[in-house]
């Protein structure tokens, strides 16, 4: 289909230019002001710049990886004490290379206060950087930037050294920081970012170092603000340890998190509330202070309510995407019952029916062989000596009753177990101790019971992170058709969870793994879903070429789609495998099925 | 060189009594509170306010910015209580936040950013130890810290409300199904919280630097004691406060070691952390 092909290439291209355009606009809009606003107005808009990129710093480490920075314009001072130190020693470049150096000196000490933040979640890394704050202000007023005593102003970029000038180069700087945000967010990291803040399990399951995902985090956050800083240094010219208090810090959070600064054009938003509020306050007369009182009482209302203002209005404009799309649907199908003479050739003979043969045991090395693994709770074990081995290009069915290890299982071959002890190999590769992450790399891929898919991705955005390979559209698009999920576009936020879960599978079968862990992913379908599940979970070795692990409660499902069987038993292997041999062994019908059941 | 650590004793008992609180509240209403140190600046400075402006006696001003303080911090954990009681340490905490920026601007408002003029509770040298001076300050702030921990530890562990309190902290959905009253409980260590903070804020903060910044910015050498407890031990959380108030005042006696002194209780927080974290854990069960 030529004409499709030639479509696609036009959207691509489209998806590429876009924010270029938009970022142009921007500029040209900018230009526009700073040569059409009062001098005053444009001295104030340079700040609401400023405030603009340090805002969208905040946007990734707190909306987007769910992190609390405190320390946002600590990290704007070291960027304008970087500026400022190359100011007075004169360093060659200029002013774009001293900011460039100033961000690159803010992330570096992002990284920095972030090391220990590596393990750390939510309230330890906002104690670490509320105190870092603390102690970085105390002592900036002790060292003072340099050339503040002999009042050495911070040159200015050639060409834009009036403050109209200066505007006019601030927003380029915006600009360039928004498309690199956008970019970012849109990528891998974006993606990572997105994941560790739902889940660090989920994250490191599909191969994403968490530490890695939360660093970047921390230092691309930290180089934003210290852009902003060095912007700063160069709009006051003389900057003053005044202007990065840890309650600005604290307000600029706040300030982030109620306007939903993840979202590119909130973060802007921010910084114009952020200089727009304290200017009306000082127009009607009010003491100045009364901006951040009103900041603390609408973050209480933000964070209790769990909602921001970009987020809001987007679920809006959503919601009304959405009901005008689905009447389209309606109105086309009534069309189509209108005019049946337009008959569709029939689109549902791709979907297979389940075959009344029990599938033959595939032959050949096993892809996952495990001898003697054993995990302890203390005084319980979970799983006692457990050995089996899973035939390359199969299906095995792992059951037993509840309680009987099955998760712990796949836990403890996934990596998130370091206790376990016992033999894992996966084709050739002795498991040891290696982490989650590395495991999932070597190509061990696990779903898991409970929702890990995060819901600030969208389904394309979600497959690609969870792929980890270079995937075409048409890739992703038959994947998810194959197993029936919505398409790429579609918002995880707007999907159920039992739907999610079958985009988890449908996710991890793209990436192509040796083996793939299922651990009840047909819980939360209906039962239309769970045997439509089961029919592709058949074809999926063949097609895509991997072991399944499959843990599956309904029997009927099991003896169709599984070729061998382990069952478990408190944590016992009570029989393994071919399926028609473990499902006659006496032993399995007495404890599983019940003494009288017959099979 | 020992005057100098003992002097930091004072601030050493201040920080261990933050640190109390912080745990206990750590503990019992799962949340990390960034204003613990704020409602006892604001009831403190409204103290001050009483005393110099409406002519009340030390006494009753004080009695009376300690009562708002712990009224403040209730409404604080009302709020925590009504609509974040399902939501997880991060975000309850993260909402303290918001008031602690909201009290420092109001006291700005209120009573400017200068440092308050705190007349002394308590003034005066208690006894001297091997030709060093302690002050009562010192005496009351650390046996105030001490005694808290162990009044809460009985209690908690001791009677009927304490089982509960701990019930409530520990399964909080099993614990309301159970008939605890979950949320006037929860408010009620809110209040107490606040009352003592402000307490020991009120007694230490005419020999501390008193601007609301300095005494709502406590809250990070109380978290680094806390931590040492990792928020749950009351009794490490006293013996951090202390150590780390005599360490500050050892320091401060070198000159070339001062600016250290800013970041000592950032490299403690940093130092406990890596430490306690040493081992990765994985977020949720499961």
């Amino acid at each position: 289909m030529p004409h499709a092909d030639a479509g696609l290439a036009r959207s691509r291209a489209l998806r590429l230019a876009w924010p270029i355009g938009v970022a142009v606009v921007g500029v040209v809009a900018g230009y526009l002001l700073s040569i059409g606003l009062s001098g005053y107005f444009v001295f104030l808009a340079v700040s609401a710049v400023t405030a603009a990129i340090a805002i969208l710093g905040l946007g990734i480490v707190t909306g987007s990886a769910g992190m609390i920075a405190l320390c946002q314009l600590t990290f704007a001072a070291v960027g304008a004490w970087v500026v400022s130190l190359f100011n007075v020693l004169e360093v060659p470049g200029g002013f774009v290379v001293w900011l460039i150096a100033g961000g690159l000196a803010a992330g570096v000490v992002g990284i920095l206060v972030g090391l220990p933040a590596l393990r750390l979640r939510g309230v330890n890394l906002a104690v670490v950087t509320l105190g870092f704050a603390a102690a970085f202000d105390v002592t900036l007023l002790q060292i003072q930037f340099p050339g503040s005593k002999d009042g050495i102003p911070v040159l200015r970029p050639e060409g834009f050294s009036t403050d109209r000038g200066y505007f006019f180069f601030s927003i380029i700087v915006l600009a360039v920081c928004g498309l690199v945000v956008f970019w970012l967010q849109r990528g891998r990291w974006g993606s990572s970012w997105k994941a560790v803040a739902f889940s660090e399990r989920g994250t490191a399951s599909v191969g994403q170092s968490v530490q890695q995902a939360k660093l970047t985090a921390f230092a691309v956050s930290a180089a934003l603000g210290g852009i902003s800083g060095g912007l700063l240094a160069g709009q006051v010219q003389l900057p003053f340890a005044s202007s990065f208090t840890p309650l600005q810090s604290l307000a600029l959070y706040v300030l982030a998190v109620m306007s939903g600064a993840y979202l590119i054009d909130m973060a802007i938003f921010g910084g114009i509330l952020w200089v727009l509020v304290p200017e009306l306050l000082k127009r009607w007369g009010v003491p100045q202070d009364w901006g951040f009182v009103i900041f603390g009482a609408l973050g209480v209302q933000a964070l209790t309510s769990g909602t921001n203002l970009g987020q809001g209005i987007r679920n809006l404009w959503w919601k009304r995407a959405d009901r005008r799309a689905a009447a389209a649907r309606e109105a086309a199908k009534a069309d189509a019952a209108a005019h049946p003479a337009v008959v569709e050739p029939p689109v549902e003979a791709s979907v297979p029916t389940l075959p009344t043969s029990a599938p033959r045991p595939a032959s050949g090395e096993p892809a996952l062989s495990v001898t003697g693994l054993t995990v302890r709770f203390g005084a319980l074990k979970a799983l006692d000596e457990v050995s089996l081995e899973v035939p390359a290009g199969s299906v095995m069915g792992l059951i037993g009753p509840n309680g009987a290890g099955k998760s712990t299982f796949v836990d403890a071959i996934s990596g998130f177990l370091p206790q376990a002890s016992g033999a894992v190999r996966l084709g050739g590769t002795t498991l040891g101790r290696m982490s989650p992450t590395k495991r999932a790399r070597l190509g061990l891929r696990r779903t898991f019971q409970q929702d890990r898919v995060p819901p600030a991705l969208t389904v394309d955005a979600y497959v690609r992170f969870v792929a980890r390979r270079r995937v075409t559209a048409e890739e992703v698009a038959e994947v998810l058709d194959f197993f029936g999920c919505p398409p790429a576009r579609t918002r995880l936020a707007g999907v159920d969870v039992g739907t999610r879960r079958l985009v988890e599978v449908a996710a991890n079968v793209l990436a192509r793994p040796r083996v793939l862990l299922l651990d009840e992913p047909a819980a939360g379908l209906s039962h239309e879903e769970h045997l439509e599940l089961g029919a592709r979970l058949r074809e999926v070795p063949a097609r895509y070429g991997m072991a399944i692990v499959l843990i599956e409660h309904d029997l009927d499902l099991v003896r169709t789609v599984c070729s061998t069987l382990t069952v478990l038993d408190f944590g016992r292997v009570l029989a393994s495998g071919p399926q028609d041999e473990v499902l006659a062994d006496p032993a399995v019908i007495k404890a599983y099925m019940g003494e009288t059941e017959m099979l | 060189m020992l005057q100098g650590a003992l002097a930091g004793l004072a601030a050493g008992g201040l920080y261990a009594v933050l640190a109390v609180c912080l745990t206990l509240m750590s503990r019992l209403v799962r949340v990390v509170n960034f204003s613990q140190a704020a409602t006892g600046m604001f009831g403190g400075f409204v103290a001050v306010w009483l005393v110099t402006e409406t002519g009340l006696p030390i006494w009753l001003g004080s009695v009376l910015g300690v009562l708002l303080a712990g009224v403040l911090s209730g409404v604080i954990g009302w709020i925590a209580a009504t609509w974040l009681s399902e939501a997880d340490t991060t975000t309850r905490s993260a909402m303290t936040v918001g008031p602690l920026l909201l009290l420092i601007s109001l006291s700005f408002i209120l009573f400017g950013n200068k440092p308050q003029p705190f007349a002394s509770i308590i003034s005066g040298p208690a006894f001297t130890l091997g030709g060093v001076v302690i002050s009562q300050v010192t005496l009351v702030t650390v046996s105030l810290a001490i005694v808290v921990a162990v009044a809460v530890r009985i209690l908690l562990t001791r009677t009927a409300i304490g089982t509960r309190l701990r019930a409530l902290s520990e399964r909080p959905t099993t614990a309301e199904l159970l008939g605890i009253p979950s949320k006037p409980l929860s408010i009620a260590v809110w209040v107490v919280t606040g009352v003592i903070s402000a307490i020991a804020i009120v007694v230490v903060a005419p020999t501390q630097s008193n601007d609301a910044i300095s005494l709502a910015m406590l809250i990070v050498p109380a978290a680094a004691a806390a931590l040492l407890g990792g928020f749950k031990r009351l009794d490490l959380a006293v013996v951090g406060g202390l150590v780390l108030g005599v360490l500050s005042g050892l320091v401060a006696q070198i000159d070339e070691v001062a600016l250290i002194r800013n970041f000592l209780p950032f490299l403690f927080i940093v130092v406990l952390l890596l430490w306690t974290q040493r081992k990765e854990v994985w977020d949720a069960a499961r």
